[in-house]
């Protein structure tokens, strides 16, 4: 296979860092990839594998479509402008500027009292997400005037709850992630090193989350907590999901400790702490972050799911799963499961094809053998 | 092999002990309705979710002797505290009367007359006093502490305990007015008692002395159908279980474990364990009836579920595998990995739109089984065709197949075989996901379980009923992995061992 190709062999570099000191090395290698010899790294023979996979640079891109839309959802759909004269004076994105002259000028005080010159610059959409319509705007089909998605159930452009709803799912899937990508590695490392009673109470704690569903202690927490808010999910999310992960990084560090490279780097001198922060968890990190990619599809999933279970609850926040929850009381309004549905299945789609791929990459061995799609794409 | 399932079962307890841990966490997030603020109704409220004891250690455990010298002492001093602590003495009643009277001896005579007359109320219940004017500070006292020494003997736990086996087997108007004298001293006697008989008449009286004494409560009428009975004798269960504290006195061993079990973790982790959950905000039902009620529903959607998808998901993903490469696994593949990312909800939506209408009665149990199987048969088959490839890349595959075995017998009998084991692990980690899909489909196809029941009770804020299912699935799921150890470890000795070496501390 010619992912395995390497231009030259890494024992050209260990032979340039014998010659030379420790300091000196990085110098010579950097010089060598410039003049023949690349400096040769498992990262870089990841990306490179990743790179060269079709699926995964498809999943890529769709998810950098999302994240665009999702940084940008103000300038798709928003009651308001992008740009604006007001009584001759220019404002550009006032809504990030909060200019003094436009406090308590809505869209509404903007059409009656404009001045002769006045301009407004409106985004695509001039809707916002929780803007709700008027009696008649309720549940208009798509490619309604003003509404290129068609509405929901209260009148609110679903074309604005679709992008905006982007925002919340990525944000969200990014940000629990995150949190649980921190806990699982400190957690599974400090189990893994310490071993003995941490590892047991660690060990204990992850049986004991696996256990509970997280889709029922979100909803349960969400019922319980007064007032609960999108951070409430992200913390109940966070703080439960990061067993799996934490099983992982434990596994790589035990293995880790138990091979030849720590051996010598003991033999060194190296104390437990360089051991393990130097040598082993720098080889942990590869899985948990392809562990944390599955958790944010995981992450999206589930605040979906939860939405769309919930619908009805005082939640101002866009969200595809509440617009397709909003479908339920309506056989006939399609509308409301196709845009939210497809975004949101091509967000897990991607997803979990670059998580794939990571993963693939990482571990040659596995190539075809957990990716589905990988036998067709890779071959 | 029964060291081994036994070893395993007994792993499972301090990994319970973690849940519980972590659910009482979650219980301790709805929020405190206010603190000491003196409305008699909100302090019953913290009461009934045990907010007012500390959370794992109790080192002053109330009973009802503090509770009643702490009364006497508010009335006694008089000015602010002296309403509530009669309030308190009138709700202690008959109970308090071995503390409260002896103590009054040694009170000056004010305090011995305000604390006499803060006993009216209870006097009156008890039907005694007569013609003795009780609002009187010196006739109150005097009448207190004659009664004293006249029936001093009755209020012995031997005493009562007689009476009310005597009341149950041979009721009389007499001696239920006799036990309505004791007042709440008897209560521990006669809620008791209220679980032993299931004679309607008995359990009338026993009701009627119960809330005569506590001024709560329903009463079981003679005609009263099983429902109703069952729902009042758990109301009288659960109304105990939060006050039994303020009617009988914790002393020597009692006092010991009260420091334990007399706190919030304690109460929880004891209705945890007794399955006694309390009854719902929503219809007053006991929880436990209600769960026993909904959970077929859940469980025959989850295990029908789970054979249909691990009836397809085996042959799908095994076939993937033997067919590597081929147009076969190319499709299947493709269709799984749709599938697999494609949210329940949605599955089970559109299955819902496309069968709009037929779908009445057993039509929707199939729906909503084929919606939840859908998303696991992808996962599953997932699984299997990792698992079936890494087989039939081994040697002994190769080996079957060179000495001229049909392909089906390599596959089915050689390969398959040994591909099905890792799946039967990962099919355990699987549960938690299937009983989230579970309740999602239950909701979208508005069949009674679980699930659907959990979404009235979020609506409702039927705290009881939320703690309550999500013990239930954290047990069932517990229960659930511990059987697919056992079961790995009946296939594979290797596993066995692996589980004793963890013992030893050693990794696994």
């Amino acid at each position: 296979m010619s992912d395995e190709q390497t231009p030259h062999e890494p024992s050209v570099v260990l032979e340039l860092s014998r010659r030379k000191g420790t300091s000196a090395v990085r110098d010579s290698i950097v010089g060598a990839q410039r003049v023949a010899a690349p400096y040769v790294t498992m990262t870089r023979i990841a990306l490179a594998r990743l790179g060269r996979d079709r699926m995964a640079r498809a999943g890529a891109l769709v998810l950098a479509c999302l994240a665009l839309v999702a940084v940008f959802a103000d300038l798709l759909a928003s009651d308001r402008p992008i740009a604006c004269r007001w009584h001759g004076v220019v404002y550009v994105l006032p809504d990030v500027t909060h200019p003094a002259a436009l406090a308590g000028v809505d869209a509404a005080v903007m059409r009656r009292d404009r001045s002769p010159g006045d301009w407004v610059l409106s985004p695509l959409v001039a809707h916002g997400p929780t803007e709700m319509g008027v009696e008649s705007d309720a549940m208009l089909p798509p490619l309604s005037p003003g509404h290129p998605m068609g509405t929901d159930g209260l009148g609110r452009d679903l074309f604005a709850r679709v992008v905006h709803g982007t925002r919340t799912a990525l944000g969200l899937g990014l940000a629990a992630s995150l949190v649980l990508v921190a806990i699982g590695v400190a957690l599974g490392g400090l189990a893994g090193f310490a071993g003995g009673v941490v590892d047991s109470l660690v060990s204990r704690a992850v049986e004991s989350l696996t256990a509970i569903p997280t889709l029922v202690l979100v909803l349960v927490v969400g019922a319980l907590v007064p007032h609960a808010t999108t951070a409430t999910l992200l913390w109940t999310i966070a703080l439960t999901r990061w067993t799996e992960l934490a099983r992982l990084v434990r596994a790589e560090v035990l293995r880790g400790l138990s091979e030849d490279y720590a051996t010598a780097a003991r033999a060194l001198g190296a104390s437990p702490a360089r051991v393990l922060l130097r040598h082993v968890m720098p080889n942990a990190i590869g899985p948990a972050l392809v562990a944390a990619a599955f958790g944010v599809a995981s992450v999206v999933l589930l605040e979906a799911a939860v939405d769309f279970l919930r619908v009805g609850s005082p939640d101002t926040m866009a969200s595809w799963g509440e617009s397709m929850g909003e479908a339920r009381a309506s056989m006939g309004a399609w509308w409301l499961i196709v845009f939210p549905g497809v975004a949101l299945l091509a967000t897990l789609v991607s997803l979990n094809l670059v998580g794939e791929a990571a993963r693939d990459a990482l571990d040659p061995k596995l190539r075809g053998v957990s990716s589905d799609l990988g036998g067709g794409a890779g071959g | 092999m029964l060291r081994y399932a036994l070893r395993r079962v007994l792993w499972a307890i301090p990994t319970l002990l973690a849940t519980s841990l972590v659910l009482f966490f979650v219980t301790t997030l709805a929020p405190d309705p206010a603190r000491d603020t003196g409305d008699a109704t909100i302090d019953e409220a913290r009461r009934t979710r045990f907010v007012d004891l500390p959370r794992f250690v109790n080192t002053s455990p109330q009973d009802v002797a503090s509770r009643a010298s702490a009364a006497v002492k508010g009335v006694a001093a008089g000015a602010a505290d002296e309403e509530k602590g009669a309030r308190e003495l009138r709700r202690l009643g008959g109970a308090a009367l071995p503390y409260v009277l002896p103590l009054l001896e040694a009170l000056p005579p004010e305090g011995r007359g305000r604390v006499a007359v803060a006993l009216a109320p209870v006097a009156s219940r008890m039907g005694i006093g007569g013609s003795t004017d009780l609002r009187q500070p010196q006739s109150a006292a005097l009448f207190w502490s004659r009664f004293w020494d006249d029936r001093a003997l009755d209020f012995t736990r031997t005493a009562v305990d007689r009476a009310v086996s005597r009341l149950v087997e041979h009721g009389t108007d007499l001696r239920e007015t006799d036990m309505v004298s004791l007042d709440t001293y008897a209560l521990p006697e006669v809620i008791r008692a209220m679980t032993a008989t299931s004679d309607h008449v008995a359990l009338e009286r026993l009701t009627r002395i119960a809330r005569h004494a506590t001024e709560r409560g329903t009463v079981v009428a003679e005609d009263s159908d099983a429902t109703q009975v069952r729902r009042a004798v758990a109301d009288w269960q659960e109304w105990w279980f939060v006050h039994a504290t303020d009617y009988v006195e914790l002393d020597g061993a009692d006092r010991a474990i009260a420091v334990v079990t007399e706190t919030r973790y304690g109460k929880w982790l004891r209705r945890a364990a007794s399955g006694e959950l309390g009854v719902s905000a929503i219809d007053g039902e006991p929880i436990a009836d209600k769960l026993r009620e909904r959970a077929p529903v859940t469980l025959l959607v989850c295990g029908l579920a789970m054979l249909l998808s691990w009836s397809l998901a085996v042959p799908l993903g095994a076939l993937g595998a033997w067919w590597h490469g081929r147009a076969f696994d190319w499709v299947s593949s493709g269709v799984l990995f749709l599938l697999y990312a494609t949210p329940t909800f949605t599955v089970a939506e559109i299955l819902r739109r496309v069968a709009a209408g037929h779908a009445v009665g057993g039509g929707r149990v199939s729906l909503a089984v084929a919606a939840l199987a859908l998303g696991s048969m992808a996962t599953l088959s997932r699984w299997q065709r990792a698992a079936m490839l890494d087989v039939v890349r081994q040697d002994f595959v190769r080996t079957a197949r060179a000495k001229g075995l049909p392909a089906w017998r390599v596959a089915v009998v050689h390969a398959l075989r040994n591909a099905l084991m890792p799946t039967v692990t990962l099919a355990g980690l699987h549960l938690p996901v299937l009983l989230g899909g579970a309740f999602v489909v239950e909701e979208v196809f508005g069949l009674p379980g679980l699930g659907f029941e959990t979404l009235r009770a979020i609506e409702a804020h039927d705290a009881a009923w939320l703690m309550a299912v999500i013990l239930a699935s954290a047990v069932a799921v517990t229960l659930g992995l511990v059987a697919s150890d056992v079961a790995y470890g009946a296939l594979d000795p290797r596993v066995r061992e692996v589980l004793s070496r963890r013992q030893d501390g050693r990794p696994a």
